[in-house]
């Protein structure tokens, strides 16, 4: 109906057909296929995605709608109709000195978990960028930490926090700082930057490789012309370079702090929570709950509140940067 | 690029270069150094590990590797690693393609609802319902079982699995498609004869992708595998980490066991792996 100018519009600017893709091309031939095809379309497709649906419902749907149900009741994992306590398991939450403190920490590791990486993150990026021969040998060394099992990573470290052999104290006697050094680890104060830390050596790379792929999809032209008009270095990346890449930026940082809200396996291993719930944050403390403590509806209102909480920076981050990455590309 | 437009500052420029070089290179290894540690303190005499367990290869053995692979049962862990992470994998791969075929190309009653479940399937993280999954797969009698544990790790990796290949197939042109219709293919044809073979490099970033996730995946077998009879790599290094933490040199060649196939795959296949967590970024 209008679908032929829809098409023609796209061809009408060859400008911009190198640079921009073209959405959804199938929305310009849907209304004029015949009703043959459509109908055999319609077939394959629910056939494609009955599997999909199937395993989205059995280990999704059915345990997500189970979660709401236990925050609820008082399950104890036998009673097959535990009972009805309502919203005491909230009540209890908001009064909770422990789910309290854990929160804290969580909100300390999206706040330094997000940026440490993004700073160090870009800087090695803008370091690279313009490194031709060897980059990839940058790429493959600080990508790695990434794609390591976590608990392997959590072992390591704790070698090198270890308090008298361990490396980081003694490069701090070495360099003649040996009053900081101290058990990383064992230490209420410092325990949660300690696993911080290993967390920002696992996450760097990940962002340096997404921001050195953007960098390279940067409007040179524009850089130089900048550089000609007489801007500084700062300049040229505050005005012209960070513009294009907000999209990949807000990206990141959504990443990165719902990463903040999920932790869970690196502190699990490095200090389990300890010492004294000093790095406990509310992933560990709703594991412990149900599964050491057999209070599994309070674990489960623990993991939901975690969810709620998230759920809402996801969408929110995630339209920003479908609108940002409109304006990019003109559309 | 060329955009130094200074003229005369060709030597100023490539010393630039070089000092750049030397400061990315010691970053690399202070990267690397963790791994370093591991291979070094792996590699060590079981003496050598009492009295100087972090001396960067102050010694060569491998005893402490025979010990973890026997003493320690990483041997049997390894191949649960397997078990747990290919079947999985090929699983992911398959529904997705299939999934992300249908939500890119193929206009059927339903599709705008079924992809707010895939959505879902995204924004929810697996703690959320990883408590009450445990009791459901305990009474579905699929707690310690091969088949649940990869149903459950597949149902893990299929959101995103789903995403990543529908935009592939998305790119894909129109005219491809419809030529191969005017030909007389049927949509099954078309799907399997024309389309798939033009993804399937899409299919291998995500079955590289989804095969790191699964291995490197902690906690659903420490959740799910609770005998431990098909405990693989991660929680079985964590369980040693508990028992015996006081035995660096077997510790550290456990780790070293388990990230070794990480390494090896990420080192061969950097670009199919970065892409995967790229698009994921991206494109999610």
């Amino acid at each position: 109906v209008i679908t032929g100018s829809a098409d023609k519009t796209t061809d009408m600017a060859p400008g911009r057909e190198v640079t921009t893709r073209r959405r959804r091309p199938w929305r310009a031939v849907e209304a004029d296929t015949p009703r043959v095809t459509r109908g055999a379309q319609a077939r394959l497709g629910v056939f494609m995605t009955v599997p999909l649906v199937a395993m989205v419902t059995v280990f999704l749907l059915l345990p997500l709608t189970s979660a709401v149900y236990y925050t609820f009741v008082d399950f104890n994992g036998f009673d097959p109709s535990p009972p009805w306590i309502g919203v005491s398991n909230f009540t209890e939450l908001a009064r909770d000195a422990d789910a309290w403190a854990a929160f804290e920490n969580n909100v300390v590791w999206i706040v330094v978990g997000t940026s440490a990486p993004i700073v160090f993150g870009l800087g090695l990026a803008l370091l690279v960028w313009n490194v031709r021969r060897g980059s990839v040998l940058y790429r493959v060394a600080f990508f790695l930490p990434f794609v390591l099992p976590q608990v392997a990573v959590g072992v390591v470290w704790g070698w090198i926090y270890e308090p008298s052999r361990g490396w980081l104290n003694r490069f701090l006697e070495a360099v003649g700082l040996s009053s900081l050094a101290r058990g990383w680890l064992g230490d209420p104060d410092v325990a949660l930057y300690a696993v911080l830390g290993t967390a920002v050596w696992a996450t760097v790379g990940f962002v340096f490789v997404v921001f050195l792929s953007a960098l390279r999809n940067v409007d040179m032209n524009l850089v130089d012309a900048a550089r000609l008009d007489g801007a500084n270095a700062f300049q040229r990346l505050y005005h012209i370079v960070l513009p294009q890449i907000m999209p990949v930026f807000l990206m990141v940082t959504t990443l990165t702090l719902l990463g903040g809200f999920s932790v869970f396996d690196i502190v699990f291993v490095m200090t389990g929570g300890g010492p004294a719930g000093a790095t406990e944050v509310l992933g560990t403390y709703a594991y412990s709950s149900a599964f050491q403590l057999n209070r599994i509806s309070y674990g489960t209102a623990l993991a939901l509140v975690i969810t709620v909480i998230s759920v809402p920076f996801a969408v929110w981050m995630n339209r920003l940067q479908r609108r940002l990455s409109l304006q990019g590309t003109g559309a | 690029m060329n955009h130094q437009t200074v003229a005369g500052s060709g030597t100023r420029r490539r010393l630039l270069l070089t000092g750049k070089h030397l400061l990315l290179l010691g970053l690399s290894a202070l990267m690397l150094f963790p791994l370093v540690l591991t291979v070094s303190t792996a590699l060590k005499s079981s003496h050598d590990v009492k009295v100087n367990p972090f001396g960067l290869f102050s010694s060569f053995s491998t005893e402490n590797l025979v010990e973890a692979w026997t003493v320690g049962d990483f041997g049997s862990y390894v191949v649960n690693s397997f078990l747990l992470s290919v079947p999985s994998t090929l699983l992911v791969v398959v529904l997705s393609t299939m999934a992300g075929y249908a939500f890119a190309r193929l206009p059927f009653p339903g599709r705008g609802l079924l992809f707010y479940l895939v959505v879902l399937g995204l924004l929810v993280p697996f703690f959320t319902y990883m408590i009450p999954l445990y009791f459901q797969l305990r009474s579905m009698g699929m707690l310690d079982s091969l088949i649940g544990i990869n149903l459950v790790l597949a149902s893990t990796g299929l959101s995103f699995g789903t995403f990543f290949m529908r935009a592939f197939f998305s790119d894909l042109p129109v005219e491809v498609e419809q030529a191969a219709r005017i030909d007389g293919a049927s949509e099954w044809q078309i799907f399997q004869k024309i389309m798939l073979p033009l993804v399937t490099s899409g299919m291998g970033a995500l079955g590289v992708f989804t095969f790191l996730q699964n291995w490197n995946n902690f906690l659903v077998p420490l959740l799910y595998v609770p005998s431990g009879e098909y405990r693989p790599l991660t929680t079985g290094l964590y369980l040693f980490l508990g028992g015996r933490s006081i035995d660096i040199g077997p510790l550290a060649a456990g780790t070293l066991i388990t990230i070794l196939p990480v390494v090896v795959l990420f080192v061969a296949l950097h670009r199919q792996v970065t892409q995967g967590f790229l698009s994921g970024a991206v494109k999610g």
